[in-house]
């Protein structure tokens, strides 16, 4: 037998239909395969036989194998008894749009669902430590290493101030913690000045005010929260030891605010004098506006001069956030996909037609409004889907989503407005109906002087549409023919 | 009654098309310029509805043939009845795809 789908595409033709027929039920799904691989089989034939070159031919064979799926769905569709839909709802402008709103709707849930987005979106709020540098040691191995002496922290808290009005200093130390009898683990606790949170700007959720029994206030990370207390809030005011020391819980700290080095279960607010003296910690200390002009660079060799004219390197680590917010991300991309638009579809509405009719302007405004309302729901299903993309399996503060959701959000958004362009092409300017059964029409061109093309109907019975095969500079675009009455008898109901 | 059942102008261009001698799906879709996804499910509709009904080849004269076997479609006397009806009630069906004995007035 010959075997005229030997070829690379034939192979994936195949496969299509193949992977149709899974959508059949099982026990139809042999014959259906059956007949359209015979089919296929022949199709291909009468490609090659009928002179079309390679890839014009195999264009033709994948339309007919993609057509399989309409013909598979239909299938299951009857053998679920599922209703179609109804004659008006078909290719209507109204199911457009409610597809586009599910589509929307089914974005926006996942965005709201998967834990990185949401943690995304609620960092956006507190992403950026703005003004904040992390001093350390210019000779220490890297940022994430202690390398401040308590008494050098005190020294400059209580020195004269040119370039930083705050200073906040922590240690971070594996203690055993125990809360309510039963609550026993060993937790990475920051000892951090009283005023690290306010100095940062971040804001605590359920924060109390200091009780007046003097004991230290503990803030919990919103890992540890969730974990151990079961995200309940009314252990915010609770007694908790800390190595045998007493501390009351006066908040939470939101999922991902914390960007400073090592990785912390809870902080315990102390006062300056109460850090262990000769273990170094991290500083984070708030730039004058004087600091904040000479802070140029995101590292910033700081000299520092003691007494009998010693020196000593410090290096300023900004903590302003350098990767670009979300919304920004996806802003830029959505402008960069709206200038490739025309690179990859025309733009134009295919408003040419045949006569000298025009539509109304009503029909005009509502042909326009369709289209910016299928815009309007795209663009937002483009921003959460990239979203969802990007961020559901990432880390806060990593770098990897960003280039992912600019690649997701440019793709999503080019794809979607070459799509609503060419959907707008194929609705009838009187009822905003998408053409339908696609017919070739004229004889096949082999050498351009011949005349092609394919003409689409309106079953509404207002327009046919003209699509030439080759665009030709007195026959370029699309166009429509608006139907008199002379042609109603195709459409009597 | 069969013969009031009112088919669309491409249900009734099929069915011209079967009577006419194109049998099989890709012939059909041939002569009718309609694309597959349409006249398949639109064949599978017709063959429930009793208006054709279909039949695989022998196997035998594919094999004689090299080629795979084929299933064939034709027209049913209800669905020849559905057709007449059709042609009053689309008279350019007659002309878009004409019957070899039309063919040879």
């Amino acid at each position: 037998m010959n075997a005229p789908e030997a070829t690379g595409l034939g192979v994936l033709q195949r496969a299509l239909v193949r992977g149709a027929s899974l959508v059949v039920p099982a026990e139809a799904r042999a014959e259906w395969r059956r007949e359209w691989l015979a089919e296929l089989w022949h199709v291909r034939r009468a490609c090659a036989a009928g002179g079309r070159d390679g890839w014009r031919g195999e264009r033709e064979a994948t339309c007919f194998c993609l057509g399989a799926f309409q013909d598979a769905f239909c299938v299951r569709r009857h053998a679920e008894r599922r209703p179609a839909l109804p004659g008006w709802l078909e290719g209507s402008p109204l199911q457009c749009l409610l597809v586009l709103g599910a589509a929307l709707a089914g974005c926006w849930l996942a965005a709201a669902m998967l834990p990185g987005v949401r943690a995304e979106r609620s960092l956006q709020s507190y992403r950026s430590y703005a003004g904040v540098v992390l001093i350390r040691d210019a000779n220490s191995r890297n940022d994430a290493t202690a390398s401040i002496l308590p008494s050098q922290f005190r020294a400059w808290a209580a020195g004269r101030r040119l370039y930083f009005d705050d200073f906040a200093f922590y240690q971070v130390a594996p203690r055993r913690v125990s809360a309510g009898g039963s609550l026993t683990g060993v937790w990475r606790v920051a000892s951090a000045s009283s005023n690290l949170f306010a100095l940062l700007r971040l804001p605590l959720e359920f924060a109390q005010r200091a009780a007046a029994d003097g004991l230290p206030a503990m803030v919990l990370s919103q890992r540890v929260w969730e974990k151990e207390f079961g995200g309940d809030p009314r252990v915010v005011g609770e007694v908790v030891r800390v190595s045998g020391r007493e501390a009351r819980i006066a908040g939470v700290a939101p999922r991902g605010s914390w960007r400073l080095p090592e990785k912390v279960d809870a902080w315990m607010l102390v006062p300056d004098s109460a850090f262990a003296a000769g273990r170094a910690g991290y500083v984070a200390a708030h730039l004058t506006h004087t600091g904040a002009s000479l802070m140029w660079a995101p590292r910033q060799l700081i000299t520092e001069y003691g007494p009998h004219d010693t020196e000593r390197d410090l290096l300023g680590v900004s903590l302003d956030d350098q990767m670009p917010p979300p919304d920004a991300v996806f802003l830029f991309a959505m402008l960069l996909a709206m200038l490739a638009v025309p690179a990859v579809t025309t733009v134009s509405m295919g408003e040419c037609n045949f006569a000298s009719h025009r539509p109304s302007w009503q029909r005009r405004v509502c042909r326009w409004g369709f289209f910016l309302g299928k815009v309007a729901l795209v663009l937002p299903a483009a921003y959460f889907a990239s979203f969802d993309l990007a961020y559901a399996r990432s880390t806060p503060y990593a770098a990897l989503p960003v280039y992912l959701q600019a690649a997701a959000a440019f793709s999503l958004c080019l794809l979607g407005l070459s799509w609503a362009c060419s959907d707008q092409r194929r609705r009838c300017p009187v009822c905003l109906h998408r053409v339908t059964h696609p017919a070739r029409v004229g004889l096949v061109s082999q050498t351009f002087l011949g005349w092609n093309g394919t003409e689409l109907m309106c079953m509404g019975g207002h327009t046919l549409l003209h699509v030439p095969e080759l665009p030709t500079s007195w026959f370029a675009t699309q166009r429509w023919l608006y139907l008199d009455g002379s042609w109603d008898f195709l459409f009597a109901g | 009654m069969a013969q009031d059942a009112k088919l669309s102008h491409t249900a009734a261009m099929i069915l011209q098309a079967v009577d006419c001698g194109f049998v099989y799906g890709f012939s059909i879709m041939e002569m009718t310029g309609l694309p597959s996804g349409t006249v398949y499910p639109a064949m599978r509709r017709l063959e429930r509805e009793l208006l054709i009904s279909s039949r695989w080849e022998s196997q035998s004269i594919a094999d004689a043939e090299q080629r795979p076997a084929r299933k064939y479609y034709k027209l049913t006397s209800r669905g020849k009845a559905t057709l007449e009806a059709s042609r009053k009630r689309y008279p350019l069906l007659a002309r878009l795809i004409p019957t070899e004995e039309a063919k040879s007035l």
